[in-house]
């Protein structure tokens, strides 16, 4: 499994005390360097376990709690899915594999989720709770 | 499955038995249990001994399995009876025995599978129970092997692999394995199976179909109506009136359908099946038993509510199917009857019935 196990129950932010501005609680959850593009942790934050993605530069946080039967989400693989359309003019059927590295898949029983925006492909109508992340002072932080 | 000690369990304070626990030994592991020639064999297979088809079954390793826990008694007791709050596994070692050809070799492979299972598990911890695996292609040597496991106080019942069993399950073929299992007050368990199994019993469909989702969504219930329908038809309830018939890995929400389409035909063609003295429902409430996993998922919850006021509580068991990529934590169940049940349903689903099925010492 990528990524590692990080406590930030200890480790409130100076940033976040320092903020005030709408982020909310910061929560310092690693150094930005310590999580290369690609990589994951789950971190303790105020009795939760989040996610921290960083892909493409970009990061994301989750909580760690799947909704069909409450399993580790985002301790899954991150892989592509199969997309399928029927051309009712044409008649053809046209099968893909795409967003590969984007859509993450809960280890319990492979429930598929966005990635960029924890949108629930399985089932419609759930979306992953997300949390705000950001870098500061090359920490990443998360508002909870 | 990664860790998942961060949720406490909402069990710990009452019984619960899971009726669907199943092992995974390392063949090499299991040929210590057999004489030769099967013992090489088993090393040494052509593909595998226990052909389980070729279909995409994992996901292309996207989901986890834990088949490493269930390969020593003291990590599946953390994980079934510390992790989930189960109190009573009732355990079977999950043996594809249709799948293996030759027939002596499936006999051999039973008593490995049992005395594995007694000698790793059973005997390692007062909490396991278990069912004793029989071998469908040799009646004769399946009650000998009855006979021979019925002494142990762990053996509750016994696993009959009902996927790929011919002829099916009700023929008078079988009746000295009922007999034998009737003598010694031995529940009866049928566990359904998709892939190798299933293309035995279906092949045609095995063959057409192009992706495992298809074959798994079919595969236990067809397997379960076949038995059922077998096992009526052929009167086995009426001619052994002791006997408690289960059927796992199926859910419960195909009984409805069935016990009133069996109550139309039987009507209809009473000649057919001149054993029976009350009809197919009547049968299917008084002797037949539901295991819970794979919970139905219904849009709307309440759905699901229906169907077990349907089938009542007194016929709905508790399990998991742990450790396989479809199991059910105990909450998926739970937590619906939580909802929508009241104390009494909540305690025969979590162990009564099952402890009324089985006739558990607890």
């Amino acid at each position: 499994m990528a990524g590692e196990d990080a406590d930030a129950g200890e480790a409130e932010s100076d940033a976040g005390r320092a903020d005030g501005s709408g982020f909310g609680d910061g929560h310092v959850v690693a150094r930005a360097d310590e999580l290369a593009d690609g990589d994951r942790l789950v971190a303790q934050v105020r009795g939760r376990e989040v996610a921290v993605f960083r892909h493409d530069g970009e990061f994301y946080a989750y909580l760690n709690w799947c909704f069909h039967q409450g399993g580790p989400c985002c301790e899954g693989v991150l892989s592509g899915t199969a997309f399928a359309t029927y051309d009712r003019d044409t008649g053809e059927n046209d099968l893909r594999w795409d967003r590969e590295g984007e859509i993450l898949n809960c280890p319990w029983h492979g429930w598929e989720y966005d990635l960029l925006t924890g949108e629930c492909l399985s089932r419609k109508g759930f979306t992953l709770p997300s949390y705000p992340v950001e870098v500061r002072d090359g920490d990443v932080v998360v508002a909870l | 499955m990664a860790e998942t000690e961060r949720r406490p369990s909402l069990l710990e304070s009452e019984t619960v038995v899971d009726t669907d626990v199943h092992l995974s030994p390392p063949f090499d592991e299991l040929a210590e249990y057999m004489d030769e020639p099967h013992r090489s064999v088993t090393k040494y297979p052509t593909y595998t001994p226990v052909n389980r088809g070729g279909w995409n079954r994992y996901m292309g390793g996207k989901i986890e399995t834990e088949k490493d826990v269930v390969r020593s008694a003291d990590t599946l007791y953390e994980k079934i009876c510390v992790e989930f709050g189960i109190d009573h596994p009732i355990i079977n070692a999950f043996p594809v025995l249709t799948s293996i050809p030759e027939d002596d070799r499936a006999v051999a492979t039973m008593r490995a599978y049992n005395d594995y299972l007694l000698d790793r598990f059973l005997d390692e911890y007062d909490e396991f129970l278990g069912l004793c695996t029989v071998a469908t292609q040799d009646p004769a040597a399946a009650a000998d092997e009855l006979d021979r496991m019925a002494t142990e106080d762990s053996i509750v019942g016994l696993y009959l692999l009902n996927s790929g069993a011919h002829p099916p399950l009700g023929d008078p073929v079988y009746d000295e394995i009922y007999r034998t299992a009737e003598k010694h007050g031995l529940h009866v368990a049928y566990h359904a199976s998709a892939g190798a199994p299933f293309a035995k019993d279906f092949p045609v469909q095995d063959a057409q179909f192009n992706r495992f989702l298809e074959n798994h969504m079919v595969a236990h219930p067809w397997a379960h109506m076949l038995t059922m329908t077998s096992l009526v038809v052929n009167g086995v309830p009426a001619k052994f009136p002791d006997l408690n018939f289960s059927f796992l890995e199926a859910g419960y929400g195909w009984v409805p359908y069935m016990m009133f389409r069996f109550n139309k035909e039987y009507a209809m063609r009473r000649s057919e099946a001149p054993l029976l003295s009350k009809t197919p429902e009547e049968y299917v409430r008084d002797q037949f038993y539901f295991a819970s996993q794979p919970v139905g998922e219904p849009n709307d919850p309440a759905h699901l509510d229906a169907i077990i006021d349907v089938l009542g509580p007194e016929n709905l068991m508790l399990s998991t199917d742990y450790p396989h990529w479809d199991f059910d934590h105990p909450d998926a169940l739970d937590k619906h009857v939580r909802r929508f049940g009241d104390d009494g349903a909540r305690e025969r689903i979590l162990s009564g019935t099952a402890i009324e099925a089985f006739d558990l010492p607890i």
